[in-house]
């Protein structure tokens, strides 16, 4: 089952964990070319944070990928990109709270009415289209694919203010309870202590 | 009245606006000293054809060339050396750069010179083992990010002063969506390369900037401008602007050892500089490639190192590439001298091209000699059309005896000279008295030598040596 197989990589991981400004970060290191790190409020135990890291065939370092949270600005010169989407154009930022996932495309300007927002079983993905043939993406549902599911229409609910279209997918018990577990497994780990430096700083 | 004038001037002034915009777009590359070469010039069963692909003449070099070159393409035979041998001037560079073209952009073709390797900044082996490295190509499957969408606009702003870096946007779209794109300075450049202008569709691959023209857009194909009949209509993509693709590849094993040495990381790849790597890296790296050929995700290319001039290697680096020459994964080395039997570098024993006979015994020769009167004019013929000039039969005629008498080298630089004090005069087609007249404006080798002969008592420091100089081409 998919949902066993998630929660095994997860105990299968080499972690480690720091406890600070309230929340815990978690650092999983699956194979020596793949890592994550998630970070949770200690306190209500949700999920602020999540981030992927690959490296490429040839073993360079990638970038890390971030699935929940906001993007990390990059701060890249134009000239060693050579292309970049201009500062003004949609980008996709993940949530996720106690009940529900959440997706936040900011700078979409165009009103409520533009746009339809579909799950795709077949394509294991959410489409967000406009009418006006300015935006279309492809979200996936990384949560749901862990526990096993299909995005399903009936759970979605979206709404447009400043300047950003706010998709809510209500969170399945499925998805629940597989967070839940990952938590226990959480608990334990003995986190570092802030002293626990591995080198000393010069 | 008036107004018709202002009217008529500005349409005017826009025209000349867009002229010299389009000569911008064409006219990037400059002309090089073999940029007429554009392959060896074989036939199918590799018989040289005597005028062809920029190549004139010297059909056994050329031929024997091609037998090379299909040696190559089957990539099975590992560090052979070839040497060619000739005088100054008689298309020993022009050949390997023929071999070059025809082997194709996906062959790995390195050139060098053989004083290239002599830096502070890293050992002569380096150098080499880089230089190598170079020449060996990984084809392998790779996941990465492409951009593909039609054209919509292209907005390019120079800077008022002229100078400084240019600011580009792009937008593309598909049948769903539509983006802004801020542009680099290096993909606007290669933009006006390939001359992608609105309506076309591109993919762009994000992680090395190649831009590739898949044709144009079917909704513009009413456009009845600017459609040869070459055009190639494709539909507008659909769906996200970003995908990630599977592509093929091919990367040299300098650009692995370049991104897995962590204290460089992958910008030093732009960046240009990359000092020294370590033995280790580049250990670890054949070993996964091995992993990967032994698993059938990667192909080995075997490409070629073209050391030019290589009697400027010394004895050291000779014995390096002896012993280099015998790794299995070592490309095909071309190497070029027009030296006779001369000192090795580093040591005071003479030998023939100044290499140690050892390596020699490992290569196969391929000799050059000097062209025929009939070849030196259709080579003239060739670089007059590579420089845009127009040249008169005599003038031609004229030229070519220069080409005999002096070099052919010297020859090739009259026709920049005269075709300069032919516009100078206003006319279009170079003449007799336009070649004389830079013939004695501008000196042979020959002439000076003779200039200084007679005339070395009032130049400086002129005590001739006893010993004849060696004369270096």
């Amino acid at each position: 089952m998919a949902s066993q197989k998630w929660l095994e990589m997860i105990q299968k991981a080499e972690k480690k964990c720091i406890i600070e400004d309230g929340k815990q970060k978690v650092h999983y290191q699956f194979s020596p070319a793949e890592e994550m790190v998630e970070e949770y409020n200690w306190e209500t135990g949700v999920l602020i944070r999540r981030a992927w890291r690959k490296k490429n065939t040839f073993g360079g370092e990638g970038q890390w990928d971030v699935e929940i949270g906001d993007p990390e600005t990059r701060f890249l010169n134009l000239n060693q990109v050579g292309i970049k989407e201009s500062s003004s154009a949609p980008f996709v930022s993940r949530r996720i709270t106690k009940t529900s996932l959440e997706w936040r495309i900011r700078n979409l300007p165009y009103p409520l009415s533009v746009y339809t927002v579909k799950a795709e079983p077949e394509s294991k993905c959410i489409t967000v289209r406009t009418t006006n043939k300015k935006y279309f993406k492809k979200l996936a549902v990384p949560d749901l694919e862990r526990a096993g599911l299909l995005p399903e229409q009936d759970k979605i609910q979206f709404t447009h203010k400043h300047n950003t279209l706010i998709i809510t997918y209500q969170k399945p018990p499925e998805v629940y309870g597989l967070e839940k577990k990952v938590l226990q497994e959480l608990k334990k780990i003995k986190p570092c202590k802030e002293g626990d430096m591995q080198c000393n700083p010069s | 009245m008036e107004y018709m004038y202002i009217v008529f001037v500005y349409l005017q002034a826009a025209a000349a606006a867009r002229v010299q915009e389009v000569r911008e777009i064409t006219r990037i590359e400059r002309i090089g000293a073999h940029s007429h070469i554009r392959g060896l010039g074989l036939d199918d069963s590799l018989e040289p054809r005597h005028v062809s692909q920029g190549m004139v003449g010297q059909l056994s070099a050329r031929r024997a060339a091609g037998v090379i070159l299909e040696m190559i393409k089957e990539g099975k035979i590992a560090g052979r050396a070839i040497l060619l041998a000739g005088q100054p001037g008689t298309g020993k560079t022009a050949i390997a750069l023929g071999m070059a073209q025809a082997l194709g952009i996906d062959t790995p073709f390195t050139s060098m010179a053989g004083s290239e390797i002599y830096s502070l900044e890293m050992s002569k082996t380096e150098a080499l083992t880089q230089a190598i490295r170079k020449s060996i190509g990984v084809r392998i499957k790779e996941e990465t990010e492409i951009i593909e969408g039609e054209v919509v606009e292209i907005q390019v702003d120079r800077p008022a002063t002229g100078v400084g870096t240019k600011v580009g946007k792009l937008t593309l779209k598909t049948t769903e969506m539509e983006t802004i794109y801020d542009l680099g300075n290096k993909m606007i450049e290669s933009l006006m390369k390939e001359k992608v202008q609105a309506g076309d569709v591109v993919t762009i691959d994000k992680a090395t900037g190649k831009i590739s023209r898949l044709g144009r857009s079917f909704t513009r194909a009413r456009d009845y401008d600017a459609t040869g009949p070459q055009t190639r209509f494709v539909q507008c993509p659909e769906g996200e602007l970003q995908k990630r693709k599977e592509v093929v590849h091919t990367v040299t094993l300098h650009e692995v050892d370049v991104i897995n040495s962590r204290t460089h990381g992958f910008l030093a790849l732009f960046s240009g500089d990359t000092g020294e790597i370590k033995a280790e890296v580049r250990e670890q790296i054949n070993a996964k490639v091995a992993e990967w050929r032994e698993e059938g995700k990667a192909e080995i290319v075997p490409g070629v190192l073209f050391i030019d001039e290589v009697h400027m290697l010394d004895i050291e680096c000779f014995s390096f590439l002896n012993r280099a020459l015998e790794n299995e994964m070592a490309p095909v080395v071309i190497m070029a001298t027009n030296r006779g039997i001369t000192r090795i570098r580093g040591t005071n024993y003479k030998s023939p091209h100044g290499i140690p006979i050892d390596l020699l015994d490992r290569m196969i020769i391929v000799s050059t000699s000097p062209y025929q009167e009939k070849d030196l004019k259709e080579i003239l013929k060739i670089r007059c059309e590579e420089e845009d000039c127009e040249m008169s039969d005599d003038a031609l005629t004229v030229l070519t005896r220069i080409a005999l008498e002096t070099s052919l080298r010297y020859a090739i630089q009259l026709i920049t000279t005269a075709s300069l004090v032919c516009r100078k005069r206003k006319s279009t087609e170079v003449n007799i008295e336009d070649v004389k007249r830079v013939y004695s404006l501008f000196l042979d080798e020959s002439r000076s030598a003779q200039f200084l002969k007679e005339y070395q008592d009032e130049f400086m420091f002129n005590e001739m040596e006893e010993e004849p100089m060696e004369v270096t081409a």
